[in-house]
């Protein structure tokens, strides 16, 4: 030992003079695998202490002793694992690869950080530099089908909006099940309240998040890696760390793309003529069975038909100009064509990084426009971005990170039940030639045979919808090195989000402009035309505006110990303890007009001839004391231990507090001697975890408490309101978290030199102490009250392999990610076996039903449709209103007649399966990406569906154009999908699987091919210049055959806020965008 | 130190709403708190309608009435407990209960917040009837309830059975007479007291009105079941009370002609709600049209065919409504030249259909064009003069004091009102017709069949007939003469309550 520190010594003194004789020198560039410079890398001569740090543009040149016998180089970076190269020659080229499997990866795991190769917890990784090399609008975009066990939901087609994140299934039916977000530290406030229509009306914790700020995210999957943070950490935990500056030259990149987007997917409707001819069908039908006893036949002519029906009405009489050659004064119209364009995007983005030992920087501007392809929907966002590090003495560290952003988007209302999109496919596709696209707009009046919906083109056009939002998030840290090892870290956060959303709907584009009938079968104005102004009835008392605001606030203290230490080398331990405050607020005001407006050119609320407005807050404060353990033994075996205690305003006295502990253990047992010989296994570490976590997310700061609502009364001579309050809820002390206990074994392996790398997992979730609404005895006042009962598990396998299936002149790496799940419901109140879920719209069709999974799809089950026969055997019916060609459906009770008692479960919301692939191929300057993405197993019930395929619908609206393939006869059944055109069972209609849609997709999500244009442009300045192209969602096929969406949510089926239930009830389909963009790095 | 002077930050206090411990601190708060137990009477006329007047022979279930939620109880299937009427009149009425028993303990705890001790009396008064107002309804439709006069939590709730129908009399009848001694006569007073803005609020006569019914409710055979009927013989306990209100109340038999439309000055006369000029309403429950309001009758269309809106070419909102057909026992029950039967049933075609349906309530110049058909302006006359009038004939058919000629002169004055000559020497049977005629639609029928004691015979009689040619009903029972206990109250507290016989 001495001797070789004597030898070194004598090296380092003689070295110049060596250096001056005999050295020589080996040049070198570190690309990363696009080919572009790492700098700051260090470059060491193996056994020697000669290092050298790589350049702005990853060059280097090191000086290698006389004598070195075989030159062996050392390259390390902080990003990279280490990499050890032989060289022979004078030059030398390096590629180091980041594969987010690599073992030495450093994980974030909240409050910390740990090596991947030490993880006992189920964690997955991101890496986000992939952002941007692809044009991705939103950080959720990003995730979709890039880790097992998280499943991210694409629910709107519309620009800008939120996408829905579940973590191993969902373990809540009344809370939230999204997870928390944490972006670099700061625990950012979960929003629940998207479960009831599941469109995020209150904002997402990712709102106007600029992806490419982003550096990693990491998903604390399971509840061991999750309980460091308690109570907010049953649904997982997303963790987000932002670019930082790193010492070194000061690198400035510039990212544009630009493209165009549009529908991923076209229903086809029926078109002018196929809806003639049901038109036709049904209006003939309707008159015969009205007017049999007075001989009326399909034949019969519209002289004929006027006589017998005392003249005048469409429903007994069709266009007589649907028969005549050319159909004049008609004009055939598709109203999915007529509302979508090609919509433009671009994004321009500048960053600039970098830094010395006491300054590190990094500053990013983005401006970010993006056109929807329904016309007159856009999304526009400028973001800020400033993270700072200051070095104030080698002991104290200073950080600020603050990301100021704004967003609007337009939106006149297209998604949901009865919005434009809706409207633009249940609209007749046959309007009157004079008033084109703008039916029942304006002076125009309705088409007699289409119904009375105003033209959702007319809409689009008139309607505004526009929302803007101002997000600031700001972190100011401090570090304390109080002795080696030990650390103070203390953190302020505040997040401010400013939301303006205002509406305007003018009176052209409400009301009715009837057409009639008169008795010689000419068509006239109506008598009842809403827009025409008269004098008596000002025509702008329909045009209506709000003006909604909300103010979301959040300040969170943080402030952790850290005590990091090795011992006797071959045990380390990290020791942490935190106390954290966390404050939160939301503010909200709505401004409507009432009685209309007195001008019809101004869109403010000042125009209006009277508001009505309100205000309210909500507030809640969160307390936390946690500590962990971390300790390894020669880095084999691993041992992680927490434990969190959380106090939370939002629920009841007796049970503020409560303790979240959470153990985990590793071994790593291709360290074991035993194991060494076994050369293909490179690595394998076994995993085992337990914890307990919390979801305190249930939308209602004041849950526990008996507030005071309204019943009001009327009292006087002059009738007039009487004001009363009462108690409206019955309050519930011991209200408390929902509690999650997971248990979860885990495998990471490594195969061939960490050729293929992977981790599977299995994880057995119980969620318990539901919030749930439980029913009480109505003594109380109430027929429910929101308690901790009830649990729901799920279960599940997640396997993630990266494979780098070639190395060298072409690289290929293939990633996969499947992940399995189950859900089932354990328990609920107490003697209760289920709960049916209230539905607004019809009769329910979803239910909780223990040993089923959450939101099983129940309804009746259409075994195909009813014969003359079976009419006369009497054969099971929805009441008498069933004849032939109406569905006929399965008597489970088999009480021989059919009833809501009939319902059964066929079907659950949640996908058992969801994967990811992506292949990324390089060659030369070339990168090819692949990313393939889908779901299998689940199921739709769509609202939607029914809405455009119920039976009995009448002659006016649209249906799909496979509903020509609908019943005609007994002998010509059509698809089997669609009963008869004319029925006359259109009341009650109930909820069958006529409406019952596999959710089964798969999407080639992404395609990018890019070309580093540093292969061709020689110059030093330049380290990075990539070009690409980008097909985003080109490709792709779903089950959901008249739907648009199979993951839609938009609207809130649900009555009862207590089982949220959101449905499909007019969504958009998603966009698909092909965009080319650059990537230049100075 | 820090830590702790935190913790005490979580308790919170709900910014934009008031809570219980924190809310009934000014007169103004117990009146407001009295205004949300009143609330609770708004479902009152709708449940008439589905409960009592669907359940008797006044309704028929239609062909053209399939599936609805009121065909279960219209046709006498046993499997009703989870129906929503069903369920509702429970719901409702203990929501009430819980908020006439709030101001009751509000009033006690914060005494000193009341101001005065005329208005806490009178606002403990209009408590208590509304309290025994809802326990008389749920004892009508249920039998035995639960009693609870307190506020109670739901590990409470859960430990308190049925009581027994004694029981549930014992608390209306204390809580009755606590009213009548409390409660003001009329809206001419000064404040404390009514005055013209609390017209709405029960007097002294709604009061006495109420406890008369249930004296003569107890009197009532029992049919073998716990129900409302115990076989007592307190008509002469209800008659004072009754001739009290006829002989001090200042109201008036209203002599307005019958006629279709409704004269201005009739009884339903929508230009005729004001309850100070309507001089047959002894308690009502006020409605108010008014966008938005949410406080308009939804009663009026409660047995109106859908098909009879679109020809006014105001269609439903949300889904159409079947017909719950009015019975032709009942239309035919009207002699030749009684005015009464135009305005109270609708017996001609609309659009397609002829299922006669009940429009006593209902002004086709009114069809409610802001919130469709839910949002009606007129009021609900709970108790009207010429009931009062009529059950003092009952009294005294019954040998409290008085003649027959009293009893004569009472039916006669009712016959003349509707153009029809006068009888003599009525019986309770022709009594009985005469109620079913004069209130048809107004939901008493169900109830004064079980008074007169022949529910079961006079049910299955007319079934017979009018229930030939469909067989859409089942034959009526005595144990179904009261409704089944919710399937949710069994849902919610297993093994608590036990299922009225018969469900």
């Amino acid at each position: 030992m001495k001797k070789t520190k004597l030898l070194f010594l004598a090296l380092l003194v003689l070295l110049p003079t060596l250096l001056f004789a005999q050295q020589r020198q080996v040049k070198g560039k570190v690309n990363d695998e696009t080919g572009a410079g790492i700098p700051d890398a260090n470059v060491s001569l193996k056994g020697t202490a000669i290092t050298v740090k790589t350049d702005g543009g990853g060059n280097f040149t090191i000086t290698i002793p006389e004598g070195t016998k075989s030159v062996q180089l050392v390259i390390s970076h902080v990003s990279y694992p280490e990499q050890t190269i032989n060289v022979s020659g004078n030059e030398v080229s390096v590629t180091l690869q980041r594969v987010s499997q690599q073992m030495d990866e450093v994980v974030v795991i909240g409050y910390g950080t740990q090596k991947r190769r030490n993880v006992t917890g189920a964690v997955s990784s991101f890496d986000a530099r992939k952002l941007e090399e692809r044009p991705v609008l939103r950080v959720d975009q990003a995730l979709v089908g890039q880790m097992a066990g998280v499943r991210v939901k694409q629910t709107t087609g519309t620009p800008g909006k939120g996408f829905s994140i579940q973590v191993r299934g969902s373990g809540s039916i009344s809370g939230g099940n999204e997870p928390l977000y944490v972006i670099d530290g700061f625990p950012l406030t979960q929003n629940s309240s998207n479960t009831a229509t599941g469109s995020f009306s209150t904002g997402n914790p990712l709102d106007n998040i600029n992806p490419s700020d982003i550096e990693s995210i990491e998903v604390l999957k399971d509840a061991a890696a999750a309980a460091i943070y308690g109570s907010r950490g049953a649904n997982g935990v997303v963790i987000i760390t932002t670019k930082h500056g790193q010492s070194g030259k000061a690198k400035i990149s510039f990212n544009v793309y630009g493209g165009f987007n549009e529908t991923a997917k076209k229903l086809e409707m029926m078109n002018g003529q196929q809806w003639i001819d049901h038109a036709t069908e049904v209006i003939n039908a309707t008159y015969v069975t009205q007017f049999k006893t007075v001989g009326a036949l399909a034949t019969d002519d519209m002289a004929t038909r006027l006589s017998r029906t005392g003249g005048n009405n469409p429903n007994y009489i069709p266009d007589p100009r649907w028969t005549m050659p050319g159909h004049p004064g008609l004009r055939f119209i598709d109203w999915q064509d007529e509302i979508e364009r090609k919509g433009q995007i671009q994004n321009y983005e500048i960053s600039a990084s970098g830094g010395n030992d006491a300054v590190r920087y990094f500053l990013s501007a983005n401006y970010g426009y993006q056109q929807g392809f329904v016309i007159k929907t856009d999304y526009k966002s400028y973001s800020l971005r400033a993270n700072v590090e200051i070095n104030a003495s080698k002991k104290l560290k200073f950080g600020i990170n603050i990301a100021p952003t704004y967003s609007i988007s337009q939106d006149p209302g297209v998604e949901g039940k009865d919005q434009i999109f809706h409207q633009a496919l249940s609209l007749a596709p046959v309007q009157e030639d004079t008033v084109g696209l703008l039916p029942n707009t304006g002076k125009n009046f309705e088409y007699l045979w289409s119904s009375s919906t105003n033209s959702p083109y007319g809409k689009l056009i008139y309607n505004v919808g526009t929302n803007k939002r101002y997000r600031t998030l700001g972190t100011f840290f401090g570090e304390l090195q109080i002795i080696k090892g030990l650390s103070l870290k203390s953190s302020v956060n505040f997040d401010n989000v400013d939301n303006i959303g205002t509406t305007y709907v003018p009176y052209i584009t409400t009301g009715r402009a009837q057409q009639v009938m008169n008795a010689s079968g000419v068509v006239t104005a109506g008598p009842s035309n809403t827009r025409i102004f008269t004098g008596a009835n000002n025509l702008l008392s329909a045009t209506s505006g709000t003006y909604r605001s909300y103010r979301r606030q959040t300040f969170v203290n943080e402030n952790t110990l850290t005590y990091n230490t090795v011992f006797k080398n071959d045990h380390s331990i990290t020791l942490l303890a935190g106390y954290a405050y966390n404050w939160d607020r939301f503010d909200q005001a709505a401004l409507t007009s009432s009685g209309g407006y007195n001008s019809a050119t101004i869109q403010t609320l000042n125009a209006a001839a009277a508001v009505t407005g309100n205000t309210t807050s909500t507030q809640s404060v969160f307390i936390s004391y946690f500590g962990r353990l971390q300790y390894g033994y020669k880095d084999k075996y691993l041992l992680l231990a927490s434990l969190r205690r959380d106090g939370s305003s939002r629920f009841g006295v007796n049970d503020q507090f409560a303790l979240f502990p959470a153990v985990s253990l590793g071994w790593v047992a291709s360290e074991e001697d035993f194991m060494k010989n076994i050369s293909v296994l490179s690595h394998l570490k076994l995993r085992v975890s337990y914890g307990e976590s919390g979801n305190d997310n249930l939308g209602n700061d004041y849950a526990s408490l008996a507030t005071i609502g309204n019943a009001n009364y009327v009292f006087g001579s002059t009738p007039a309101t009487g004001i009363g309050q009462a108690p409206n809820v019955l309050a519930n002390p011991d209200l408390k978290w929902e509690k999650s206990k997971t248990y979860d074994f885990g495998l990471d392996f490594g195969i061939l030199k960490n050729r293929i790398t992977g981790s599977f997992d299995y994880y057995n979730k119980l969620n318990t102490d539901l919030l749930l609404n439980v029913q009480v005895p109505a003594a109380t006042g109430f027929t429910s009250y929101l308690s901790n009962i009830g649990s729901v598990r799920n279960i599940g396998q997640e396997l993630e392999i990266t494979s780098r299936n070639t190395v060298g002149k072409i690289q290929w790496i293939t990633s996969v990610n499947v992940t399995h799940n189950t859900n089932k419901i354990e328990a609920l109140a107490p003697g209760q076996n289920q709960i049916i879920i209230p539905n607004g719209f019809t009769v329910s069709d979803a239910i909780l039903r223990v040993g089923a999974p959450i939101n099983s799809i129940y309804v009746l089950k259409v075994l195909g449709f009813l014969t003359a026969k079976d009419i006369a055997d009497n054969v099971p019916r929805y009441g008498p209103g069933e004849q032939p060609g109406d569905f006929k459906f399965q008597d489970i009770n088999g009480d021989g007649t059919i009833t809501e008692a009939d319902k059964q479960i066929v079907g659950h919301p949640n996908p058992d399966w969801t994967y990811g692939i992506t292949n990324t191929v390089r060659y030369k300057g070339f990168d090819l990406s692949v990313l393939v993405q889908g779901q299998a197993g689940g199921s739709i019930f769509s609202q939607f569906g029914r809405s455009i395929t119920r039976p009995g619908q009448g002659r006016s609206d649209n249906h799909p154009a496979s509903f020509v393939n609908r019943w005609y006869s007994e002998t010509n059944q059509g698809e089997g999908r669609f009963s008869k055109a004319f029925s006359t069972f259109n009341t009650p209609i109930t909820s069958a699987t006529d409406w019952l849609y596999s959710s089964d997709y798969i999407r080639v999500r992404n395609i990018t091919l890019g070309y580093n244009l540093r292969n061709v442009i020689k110059t030093k300045v330049l380290q990075n210049a990539r070009v690409y192209v980008t097909l985003e969602n080109y490709i792709g096929h779903d089950k959901y055959t008249n739907g648009l969406n199979p993951e839609a949510t938009n609207t809130g089926i649900s009555t009862n806020a207590a089982y949220p239930e959101a449905g499909d009830y007019g969504a958009m389909p998603l966009s698909k965008s092909l965009i080319f963009g650059l990537n230049i790095t100075f | 130190m820090l830590a702790s002077s935190c913790e005490k930050k979580l308790d919170q206090v709900p910014i934009s709403s008031a809570t219980t411990p924190t809310f009934y601190a000014q007169p103004s708060d117990f009146i407001q708190a009295v205004n949300a137990a009143y609330n609770s009477l708004r479902g009152y006329p709708d449940r008439l309608m589905e409960l009592s007047e669907v359940r008797s022979d006044n309704i028929y279930p239609s062909n053209n009435d399939v599936g609805r939620d009121h065909d279960p109880i219209n046709n006498f299937s046993p499997g009703i407990a989870p129906n929503v009427y069903v369920e509702e009149g429970w719901r409702s009425d203990y929501s009430g209960i819980f908020k006439a028993n709030t101001v009751l303990e509000q009033l006690a705890k914060n005494a000193g917040f009341v101001g005065s001790t005329i208005l806490a009396n009178r606002l403990a008064a209009e408590a208590k009837f509304l309290r025994a107002f809802f326990y008389f309804d749920l004892v009508k439709y249920y039998g035995k309830v639960p009693v609870v006069d307190h506020t109670v939590s739901a590990a409470e709730a859960n430990t308190i059975p049925r009581s027994s129908v004694a029981e549930v009399y014992a608390l209306i009848i204390s809580d009755l007479q606590f009213a009548i001694a409390n409660l003001p006569l009329n809206f001419s007073g000064a404040y404390p007291y009514y005055g013209p803005t609390d017209i709405g609020r029960a007097t002294k006569y709604a009061a006495e009105a109420t406890l008369a019914l249930v004296y003569m409710t107890r009197s009532g055979p029992t049919y073998g079941i716990e129900g409302a009927g115990m076989g007592l013989n307190e008509w002469n306990l209800a008659l004072p009370l009754l001739q009290d209100i006829i002989t001090n109340g200042g109201f008036v038999f209203n002599p307005a002609q019958y006629a279709f439309p409704v004269p201005a000055t009739g009884i339903f006369s929508y230009s005729n709600q004001n309850p100070s000029t309507n001089k047959e309403a002894i308690f009502d429950v006020l409605y108010l049209t008014q966008a938005n309001s949410g406080l308009g009758a939804t009663y009026p269309w409660a047995l109106v065919p859908q098909d009879f809106f679109n020809t006014y070419g105001n269609p439903s909102t949300s889904g159409a409504l079947g017909a719950p057909s009015v019975s032709s026992n009942l239309v035919n029950s009207y002699p030749a030249g009684d005015k009464r039967l135009s305005p109270t049933i609708h017996t001609t075609q609309y659009g397609s259909s002829l299922y006669p349906f009940f429009r006593k309530y209902l002004d086709t110049t009114k069809v409610p064009s802001t919130n469709s058909r839910f949002d009606w302006a007129i009021n609900f006359i709970v108790i009207r003069y010429t009931d009062i009038l009529m059950l003092k004939a009952e009294c005294i058919l019954h040998g409290a004091p008085g003649t027959q000629a009293d009893v004569d002169a009472i039916v006669n004055q009712v016959r003349a009102r509707a153009g029809l000559t006068p009888v003599a020497n009525v019986t309770l049977a022709q009594l009985f017709d005469e109620r079913r005629r004069e209130f048809a639609g107004e939901g008493s029928r169900w109830f004064d069949l079980q008074r007169s004691g022949n529910l079961v015979t006079i049910m299955n009689a007319w079934r017979a007939v009018e229930d030939a040619a469909l067989h859409k009903m089942n034959p009526i029972i005595e144990k179904q003469i009261i409704y089944p206990v919710p399937q949710s109250q069994l849902d919610a507290a297993p093994g608590l309550y036990t299922q009225n016989l018969g469900y």
